[in-house]
């Protein structure tokens, strides 16, 4: 019994090593990918923030690009959008909160590929986005391209994947209103893993 | 209330233990029913079953509803009336490990990865030319009876697409209302299972 209760202990000790190990050096996938959950994290925000607090995290938001950041977004049932640099960035998240009451923003796949030098990313995620007013949540899957800027990733362009070769046909998914309200971004169909 | 009723129920609890570590039968309840309940030794019985329920638990969410059945719940209203919004259902993942995808069924394709998934019908297989005219399903230039479809909702025109090896084209069942497109063979993770 004595012995067995060492080895458990031996082995915990071994589990919390190697997990201090992950905290204290982690991988360049690593930290890109809490790079972009803190993202997520900055881009959402609940009712009731204050105007100081919005602004605050809007320009917070600019600091996870580059100052020369292409951004091209074009999801399902929404206006494409193209910014460049942090301002224009900074100016479409003030608008955002100044629109809507709440959102909450996850990334919950993320394939990242980090080049040979180390120096830039490339990572495919899907962007969940749940929205108020709007009965379902709202999915769709973007590149990432980032690079390191003094020790830092910094994203430097964005862009929409079409999941299907034929999204917004005329008449067809959400582009069409038929079913939904303007603006419902949702994707039709999205099946969500109940996790 | 809620204390008093709990004190009661511990003191039953440690009574019916009394009983069962001193050896002395329950009253009520006959001693083959209660060996078959709680077994010989109630303290073992009840850490095996303790041990088989983290290692039930573990063999689902680790293994089963990773890679043989993945748990879904359906949003949105492409796929109605054949499947409803909120629905559950379940991918199964193993259905295209020995076989190809068919005209008919209805898959999950990923997008950046299995969290999120478009529910779609595969209604164009490789090296097939797709059209939709008159809201009917053109297949290399024929027009096909689609016995799965619960109610006939007419797809918005589509030019003739020719489809690579590899590639399948997918819609939703209510046509008026899904998107639709070619994905690769990599992008459907199974099918859907009910």
């Amino acid at each position: 019994m004595k012995r067995a209760v060492q080895v458990l202990v031996l082995a915990a000790l071994v589990i919390f090593g190697c997990w201090l190990w992950t905290v204290m050096f982690p991988s360049p996938e690593a930290v890109v990918r809490n790079r972009l959950n803190a993202l997520a994290k900055t881009l959402s925000f609940k009712s009731g923030s204050g105007m100081i607090s919005q602004a605050f995290r809007a320009q917070k938001a600019a600091e996870f690009f580059t100052t020369d950041a292409e951004i091209e977004v074009n999801v399902a049932g929404y206006d494409p959008v193209t910014m460049h640099g942090r301002d224009e960035v900074q100016q479409a998240a003030i608008m955002a909160r100044s629109r809507l009451t709440s959102l909450k923003i996850e990334f919950p796949d993320m394939n990242i590929t980090i080049d040979p030098g180390g120096q830039t990313a490339k990572v495919n995620l899907t962007g969940k986005a749940d929205i108020p007013g709007e009965r379902d949540i709202s999915a769709q899957e973007f590149n990432f391209l980032l690079k390191k800027v003094d020790g830092q990733w910094l994203i430097y362009r964005v862009e929409t994947v079409k999941t299907l070769s034929d999204m917004n046909v005329p008449g067809g998914g959400a582009a069409s209103g038929l079913l939904m309200p303007r603006m419902s971004g949702r994707m039709p169909d999205a099946l969500y893993r109940r996790t | 209330m809620i204390l008093s009723v709990r004190r009661n129920l511990s003191g039953l609890a440690v009574q019916i233990m009394n009983k069962m570590e001193t050896g002395a039968p329950a009253a009520r309840f006959p001693e083959w029913l209660r060996i078959a309940l709680v077994g010989r030794n109630p303290k073992r019985t009840l850490i095996r079953a303790a041990v088989l329920a983290v290692l039930c638990y573990c063999f689902f969410k680790l293994f089963v509803f990773k890679f043989i059945v993945l748990p879904v719940r359906v949003e949105g209203n492409s796929m109605f009336p054949t499947y409803h919004d909120r629905g559950i259902n379940f991918v199964n993942r193993l259905a295209y490990r020995h076989a190809d995808p068919q005209r008919g069924d209805v898959v999950g394709i990923r997008m950046a990865g299995p969290s999120v998934m478009l529910m779609k019908r595969i209604v164009g297989l490789p090296g097939e030319t797709i059209a939709f005219e008159d809201g009917r399903l053109l297949v290399n230039g024929k027009a096909i009876d689609e016995p799965y479809l619960q109610h006939h909702s007419p797809a918005p025109p589509l030019d003739p697409v020719t489809l690579r090896p590899n590639e399948y084209y997918v819609i939703g069942d209510n046509r008026m209302n899904s998107d639709r497109g070619r994905i690769d063979r990599g992008r459907i993770i199974g099918k859907i299972a009910l």
